[in-house]
């Protein structure tokens, strides 16, 4: 890792390595345990060419009650240069009740870089019996292959003007996840196959689908944190081997 | 004063009305009949059908009511006004970069897809009818494949070269998207014919409503909460018997 620029209470680890394993591990951190009424993280990740890199989340990330009505920013760039792979393992995000959020994440790849990123967004402290009290939750995803755009997802959940329960909406799921992959390799991938793998159960939701260019989108809704975790899990573990 | 306010608030007293020519031919475009294939796309409510989650009236239009308000509001409603003020400049950069976006933010292949076929078939049927210079200028883009071609973009770049005002623009885009749908409910439930009917009738409040709240949108208010109905989009590729495309 030739740069690192890091300010508190964002630091990042060494890198370290598996064995033979080019891939660096690298652990994010965040020492003041959450973000609350404003506060602001940067993270901007540059990959050089040839670079193999896995960022691990060291917790989920807490969004604490905004009692000065400022919303806590997240910003995450990332730029892949060619030939690089990043793989991000998710963690949750965790609105508190009354928290309010937005977080914006940029992926900048060259056509033959490689990445897979997950996210969890759970609906509060669910074991507290905070569901859906924050204010607003905000997500911004943007993907972008050499200069095209190729997938904008926006979330933006207020619960307390429309709950998110309706039908076609979150339809009594609390835990959204996603995962993205961009690669050379990913029509190679049989999406149909993978698909129908899928564990699908009451109160599992999941569905994948192609995005344009070589890029695989997979979506879970799920009551159950654990269950789905789990299932991600799974399948971010065959999608890596795959690519 | 309630009736005062409520008059204030309606955006069909403040917006132009548009004239008999450029209203009939907006009524044109929108009719089942026109053959852009709007009947064969169901945007993932089949799958609702299958898993028998819409059996009822009441079924259909709460779905209807969530695939208006938190996916064709939020999403195609929006570009297609974003769209319309680009085109009345002439803003080709804008439109380009709209474009991109309408493709990146629809992520289930068979709604991606389905927006660029009615998007070609539309630009397809209306560009011989000589309405614009500048629709036939986007056109060619598509044939030289520079772009796609999405709907929503070619429908509010028409619409800006028509003499519609953006409001009606959308509101008869939203009236007929999810008349389209129950129509496409009426085949694959099956409902009768006068459930629909009544089914549309009931909307028909809520459409203007959302056509009222798109006016207070801009690019920034977009966003995709409709993601039950994109797992549904998503699943619908691998449904074994389809009446729909999507």
């Amino acid at each position: 890792m030739p740069h690192v620029y890091q300010q508190p209470p964002l630091k990042a680890s060494r890198e370290l390595y598996e064995g033979k394993d080019p891939t660096a591990t690298v652990y994010i951190m965040e020492s003041s345990g959450g973000m609350v009424a404003g506060d602001r993280n940067d993270i901007t990740v540059k990959l050089a060419p040839d670079s193999s890199v896995r960022l691990v989340q060291q917790s989920a990330l807490k969004i604490y009650p905004s009692h000065t009505g400022d919303t806590c920013l997240f910003t995450i760039n990332v730029d892949l240069g060619e030939r690089a792979r990043l793989e991000w393992m998710p963690e949750v995000i965790i609105p508190f009740a009354d928290a309010k959020f937005q977080v914006d994440t940029t992926l900048r790849i060259a056509r033959d870089a490689t990445v897979l990123w997950g996210e969890i967004i759970a609906p509060g402290r669910e074991k507290r019996g905070e569901i859906f009290d924050y204010v607003s939750f905000r997500s911004n995803f943007k993907i972008f292959v050499e200069d095209e755009l190729i997938a904008f997802d926006s979330l933006h959940f207020s619960p307390k003007e429309a709950a998110p329960d309706e039908i076609g909406v979150l339809e009594g799921a609390m835990y959204i996840g996603s995962i993205w992959l961009v690669s050379p390799n990913a029509a190679e991938v049989d999406v149909r196959s993978l698909q129908e793998t899928l564990r699908v159960e009451e109160g599992l939701k999941a569905g994948m689908t192609r995005l344009e260019g070589n890029a695989i989108h997979c979506r879970w809704l799920a009551v159950d944190q654990w269950t789905m975790q789990e299932e991600m899990k799974r399948v971010y573990a065959l999608l890596a081997e795959m690519v | 004063m309630k009736q005062l306010k409520e008059d204030s608030n309606n955006h069909s007293n403040t917006v132009d009305t548009p004239t008999d020519l450029a209203l009939l031919r907006l009524f044109q475009i929108h009719d089942s009949a026109f053959p852009i294939g709007s009947y064969t796309q169901s945007y993932g409510m089949e799958t609702y059908i299958q898993e028998d989650v819409i059996r009822t009236k009441e079924d259909l239009t709460a779905y209807c009511t969530s695939f208006l308000f938190h996916n064709l509001v939020r999403g195609d409603a929006i570009l297609i006004q974003e769209a319309y003020a680009a085109a009345r400049e002439r803003d080709i950069e804008r439109l380009l970069y709209l474009e991109q976006l309408c493709g990146a933010m629809k992520l289930a292949k068979e709604s991606r897809e389905a927006s660029v076929n009615l998007g070609r078939q539309f630009i397809k049927t209306v560009s011989p009818l000589g309405t614009d210079n500048f629709l036939v200028e986007w056109k060619n883009r598509i044939d030289s494949k520079e772009i796609k071609g999405h709907y929503a973009i070619l429908y509010g770049i028409y619409s800006a070269t028509t003499g519609v005002s953006a409001h009606h623009a959308v509101m008869t885009y939203l009236f007929a998207s999810l008349n389209g749908l129950v129509q496409n409910a009426v085949r694959a439930v099956p409902f009768g014919q006068t459930t629909g009917v009544q089914a549309m009738y009931e909307l028909i409040e809520q459409v203007t409503e959302a056509a009222e709240l798109v006016s207070t949108l801009t690019e920034d208010d977009i966003s995709n909460n409709a993601l039950g109905i994109e797992l549904a989009s998503m699943k619908h590729e691998y449904l074994y018997s389809r009446l729909f495309i999507s």
